[in-house]
């Protein structure tokens, strides 16, 4: 199977991953921070040592605040519940994955309202501007996603990042499609709230996630055993332990670890620009072809991350996804958990077939990818 | 000899604090505390530094702690 559908997670892992986390359940696999036996501190000194490494491989100064989550949808949704209260109004991109817009229209139900800021594809100072004219004075929270996980355009982070700083407003960024592509430093880009999948980019075990929280979050959404103040009856404030209730994945963990040194091994700059040189001979391949639809401009660096979407002419894109699994191929077709990135992209009736490679593509994946779709598209 | 114990509330505040105290020179290992005696999270560091050099060193490195303590470690 020729595997085209690493925006959905990465596949396969490296060796080096795998090792990490079959050594994790071999030899240490014990509860960390609960118990002061050997295999336990040994448990917890891997623990530190992952949130370590993810706290310097995003720029964040206080290791304390990198908060291992299961995905990061439960990285978005912490962050969302715990800052939002009635009265509160937030600005969303138009690009937005269900992980925001489901937890925001929850949060509507309580009293906070939200705005969707159009994106204007490879025009910073517009989107900008599209955020500018929507903040209001109750504006607390900017909520834009890095890359988005349909159409692959970056976002102007920086541009954004300034503006809420310019009016003192919080800013949380979904580093879904983009953390292990993209640089990230949340001191330097002013991200008060990074939310990773770190099964993605990161080519770490799915189950794993990062919230990185710089800024305070008022209040928790899930509550336990944290091995830390037992005996008081309330959540403990320290971070990470307040949003860490419950037996973590080490193993996961470890992975993630050991993820951010293939990546770090690789050099982020060398995987993307090797992607993106990729996804724009994919891009050259399929404007050829009279019967495909492409939704974006093409895909230069840095506007865009190692994503794809595109039609087949009078097709279904869960059609053409199921021709191309016969083929061998894996994409990922329908609305990507995204329909508003859809709305915007005006695909929101057909979906659109997705390719997202990695660093296990390669030239001929592409070749042979091409020529599949020159077939199911006659 | 008598040593200096540091109480935390978090075990990653506990290998922080060890970390930084070795960093800076002084000895120092993480335990856990058992029954009565556990403080916080239940993990302590055990240094045979003084508390002055204790409180400058986790204090510069934002190192958040409960207490610090004379004691066998």
């Amino acid at each position: 199977m020729r595997y085209l559908d690493n925006a959905a997670t990465t596949f396969p892992k490296p060796p080096s991953v795998v090792t990490a986390v079959n050594n994790c359940l071999k030899f240490y696999s014990a509860n960390p921070g609960r118990s002061g036996h050997l295999l336990s501190l040994r448990a917890a000194e891997s623990l530190y040592k992952s949130r370590k490494k993810a706290a310097e491989f995003f720029g964040c100064k206080n290791v304390e605040n990198v908060i291992f989550t299961l995905n990061c949808t439960t990285a978005i949704n912490f962050v969302l519940k715990g800052i939002l209260n009635p009265g509160d109004h937030v600005i969303c991109s138009s690009f937005e994955h269900n992980a925001v817009v489901r937890p925001m229209n929850e949060l509507v139900k309580k009293g906070v309202s939200y705005d969707i800021a159009h994106v204007f594809m490879g025009d910073p100072v517009a989107t900008r501007n599209s955020f500018e004219a929507l903040i209001k004075d109750n504006t607390k929270l900017i909520v834009c996603t890095h890359a988005s996980n349909v159409s692959g355009a970056v976002m102007p982070i920086k541009e954004i990042s300034e503006l809420c700083k310019e009016y003192g407003i919080l800013f949380m960024v979904d580093a879904a499609q983009s953390a292990g592509v993209l640089p990230i430093d949340v001191t330097n880009m002013g991200i008060d709230y990074l939310c990773v999948a770190s099964h993605k980019g990161l080519y770490a075990p799915m189950g794993t996630g990062i919230l990185i929280a710089t800024a305070p979050i008022e209040r928790t959404i899930i509550e336990g055993g944290t091995g830390t103040m037992s005996l008081l009856d309330l959540q403990p404030d320290m971070l990470p332990d307040r949003f860490e209730s419950g037996t973590i994945n080490l193993s996961g963990i470890v992975g993630v670890s050991s993820g951010i040194n293939f990546v770090k091994s690789k050099g982020i700059s060398n995987i993307y620009s090797a992607e993106i040189k990729l996804v724009s001979m994919l891009y050259d391949g399929l404007r050829r072809n009279n019967n495909v639809i492409l939704y974006t401009d093409y895909p230069k660096a840095p506007d865009f991350v190692p994503v794809l979407s595109f039609n087949i002419r009078g097709q279904h894109s869960e059609d053409v996804a199921r021709s191309l699994n016969d083929y061998g191929i894996a994409v990922r077709a329908g609305l990507h958990c995204a329909p508003l990135a859809h709305k915007t992209l005006g695909t929101i009736n057909t979906g659109t077939v997705r390719v997202s490679p990695s660093v296990y593509t390669n030239v001929t994946d592409i070749e042979y990818f091409i020529n599949c779709i020159k077939k199911v598209s006659k | 000899m008598e040593k200096n114990i540091i109480n935390t509330g978090s075990i990653t505040y506990a290998i922080r604090g060890r970390d930084a105290l070795r960093a800076n020179g002084c000895k120092a290992y993480m335990f856990r505390k058992s029954g009565k005696d556990a403080v916080g999270c239940g993990y302590s560091v055990s240094t045979e530094c003084s508390e002055e050099k204790i409180i400058k060193v986790l204090n510069n490195y934002g190192v958040k702690y409960i207490s610090i303590v004379a004691g066998e470690g």
